[in-house]
């Protein structure tokens, strides 16, 4: 089902690249060239998200997204940045924003992201049991115990936490830097395939013994937990 | 022109208080000694009668100091003994005690200024001491003549001394202004000349030049990293151009998907590199410090083992880590310390996991925090380990692996953001890489929740 998403964003080019490719995920997209006209649109909260650059002309990025904080204003918003050391995104973070992604970025990571925001925001919006299902496989967040096909499955404590993460982005993709910063919560860029590894590991645990694949690969974005 | 006006200024006022002085003290020191003399005959009266008093009359008189005179005089002024001629003048009518006034000493024409003491003893009659103020008038006159030259000197010597000081200090400061001028025109050469007597402008001087010293290294290494920058960009970007054109070529849908693949890794590779060379940049020019909090460098470190463990054992190695239970508190920039020490890590795999052990170990000495990442690769022969912390001195020129050349150069200067240093070391065989820290135990810096640590 479609959400409406505000774009802020002042070169036209990367507007209508992502507004065509978000509009193609049945996303209705509503443009904002500046960040006046980005704040004051975004500030009746009538939008599911709002994708905002961070360099802008008038009002930039970081300005606007206080304001609309200041506003309680609480819809989720992604940063999109040229800015995009360490400092930099710690510092976008901690300005309120929900996300940071860094320019250049492949637009499967952004969609990624995106739909993990509005995703979140569902999740807050109906607080479902605290259950997690996907297909045969059972996570309790409580006691955090997995079980597949009623057997239990031993779980080191991060990768419990990378299945969590992916149980609740159920049926999405989820990308290597997303898990890395909400996993690890690291905010640089591994060289290695480090991430790579550690999903083996965990679909090895998940699909050993199983007929079904759980943890699927998806060339070219990062990973997806589906039944 | 200020310093002259300050010097002219301090001199009245030492003038002034000269002055006042010693103008309120004659005074004072004339009446103490008209009233003591008073008070003396007067005691005189009291214990021997008039003819005691009689003796010490004719005493005084017949001393002979001529600015002291003594009389009696009765009830109507009329002069009965001593060296007065008439009873003395005061403004206000006759009284007892201290006044000043006009006397005329027996056998003079001409009244004198005087200071003056009445006692009225009881028989009605006047006993009169006094004392000219001749001398002491002089002697103000003198003082106050020679005060006025003092005060003329003063002048021109408070003048001299400003113009002097002036010159001096326009001089000192016009060195260091001709230095700045040269800066505003380019020109980072010129230092400010220093005289080595170490007073406030030599440590300006000394400042300043300091400052040039390292704003002139940091456009150096400015200059060396555009250049090498825009040298190395010129590879990634040739094998980006390449995997294009060749996907541009192909006919083949399955060979175009694979070469559609390499253009967005080389893009990747490209945008990675730029990265982290904006990250090296970054650090070295200090910025992120206003991120820096407390945190526990031992739990990081065995955090990220703990995410590198997997990673060493598919390269074959195995990965040892050691750190003391106590926490090792550090005042420093978490995400950035994480990725110097991932980046060991990493380097320790990529060139060290042959070796098969690769061992991390975090740990404090003194007021020194080190985490050591080691492993028994074949390690970095000493004569090219600075070469190797280099940006961009990427020791295997043959290796095309995407921003290997600029890992430890990374590392190097988020050491220097937290003023340590990255240190590379002999293993035998192998390399030895340090992360030194230096923590402080400063009080002041301690956060307030410290002591639940």
């Amino acid at each position: 089902m479609g959400r409406k998403i505000l774009l802020v964003e002042d070169d036209s080019e990367t507007a209508a690249y992502l507004s065509k490719g978000l509009g193609q995920e049945g996303h209705s997209i509503e443009i904002a060239s500046n960040g006046q006209e980005g704040l004051f649109r975004g500030s009746d909260g009538s939008f599911d998200l709002i994708i905002l650059d961070r360099m802008l002309p008038v009002l930039d990025g970081i300005a606007v997204l206080k304001a609309l904080r200041a506003a309680q204003v609480a819809t989720p918003v992604l940063v999109l940045s040229a800015l995009g050391s360490v400092g930099d995104r710690i510092d976008g973070l901690e300005s309120g924003s929900d996300d940071y992604l860094v320019k250049p970025f492949s637009f499967a990571e952004l969609l990624a992201r995106v739909n993990a925001l509005l995703r979140r925001r569902e999740a807050r919006l109906n607080p479902a049991d605290h259950r997690l299902t996907v297909g045969d496989l059972e996570i309790d967040p409580l006691s955090r115990s997995v079980k597949r096909g009623g057997k239990k499955i031993e779980l080191k404590p991060r990768e419990y936490l990378l299945l969590e993460y992916f149980a609740r982005n159920e049926g999405r993709v989820v990308t290597r830097t997303m898990l890395l910063e909400q996993v690890w919560d690291y905010h640089f860029d591994p060289g290695t395939n480090v991430i790579d590894v550690h999903v083996s590991r965990l679909r090895r645990k998940l699909e050993d013994g199983f007929e079904r694949p759980l943890l699927h690969t998806v060339r070219g974005a990062g990973y997806m937990l589906a039944a | 022109m200020l310093a002259g006006l300050l010097a002219l200024l301090s001199n009245l006022a030492v003038l002034g208080f000269i002055y006042w002085r010693t103008h309120d003290e004659a005074a004072s020191a004339l009446q103490r000694q008209v009233t003591e003399q008073g008070a003396v005959l007067a005691d005189v009266y009291r214990t021997g009668g008039m003819p005691a008093l009689t003796d010490a009359i004719q005493d005084s008189t017949s001393y002979g100091d001529p600015q002291t005179a003594v009389g009696l005089f009765d009830g109507s002024g009329r002069q009965q003994m001593g060296n007065l001629a008439t009873l003395p003048h005061t403004t206000e009518p006759v009284r007892d005690g201290f006044s000043n006034g006009l006397l005329r000493f027996q056998g003079e024409t001409t009244p004198e200024a005087a200071a003056l003491e009445f006692r009225r003893l009881p028989t009605g009659q006047w006993l009169v001491s006094g004392r000219t103020v001749g001398d002491s008038f002089a002697l103000r006159q003198t003082l106050e003549r020679s005060l006025l030259i003092a005060l003329a000197f003063a002048l021109l010597l408070g003048l001299a001394c400003g113009v002097i000081l002036a010159n001096y200090v326009s001089r000192r400061i016009g060195g260091i202004v001709a230095v700045t001028n040269r800066i505003t025109a380019k020109d980072l050469s010129r230092r400010v000349p220093l005289t080595g007597n170490g007073d406030a402008f030599d440590r300006l001087g000394h400042r300043i030049n300091e400052m040039l010293d390292r704003i002139t290294a940091l456009m150096d290494e400015l200059r060396m990293v555009t250049d090498s920058l825009a040298h190395d960009l010129r590879s990634p970007v040739g094998r980006l151009r390449a995997a294009a054109h060749a996907a541009a070529e192909t006919g083949d849908p399955a060979e175009r998907d694979q070469a559609l693949a390499n253009v967005l890794r080389q893009a990747d590779s490209l945008t990675r590199m730029l990265a982290t060379a904006l990250e090296i940049s970054r650090s070295e020019a200090m910025t992120g410090r206003e991120q820096f909090a407390w945190f526990d460098a031992g739990e990081l470190t065995s955090e990220l083992g703990e995410m590198y463990d997997p990673v060493v054992e598919e390269a074959g190695a195995r990965l040892e880590i050691e750190r003391p239970r106590e926490p090792l508190r550090l005042f420093g920039h978490r995400q950035l310390i994480a990725q110097a020490v991932s980046n060991l890590i990493e380097n320790a795999i990529r060139y060290g996991a042959a070796g098969g052990h690769i061992l991390l170990v975090a740990g404090k000495i003194g007021q020194q925090l080190t985490i050591v990442v080691a492993d028994r690769g074949p390690g970095i022969p000493a004569e090219r380990r600075t070469e190797a912390l280099k940006r961009f001195g990427r020791l295997d020129s043959s290796r095309s692996d995407e921003g290997a050349g600029l890992g430890l150069a990374l590392v190097r200067s988020i050491a220097h953001l937290h003023s340590g240093e990255l240190v590379l070391d002999e293993n035998a065989p192998g390399l030895i890489a340090s992360l030194q820290l230096p923590v402080s135990d400063d009080p002041a810096a301690e956060p307030a929740d410290a002591s639940a640590g």
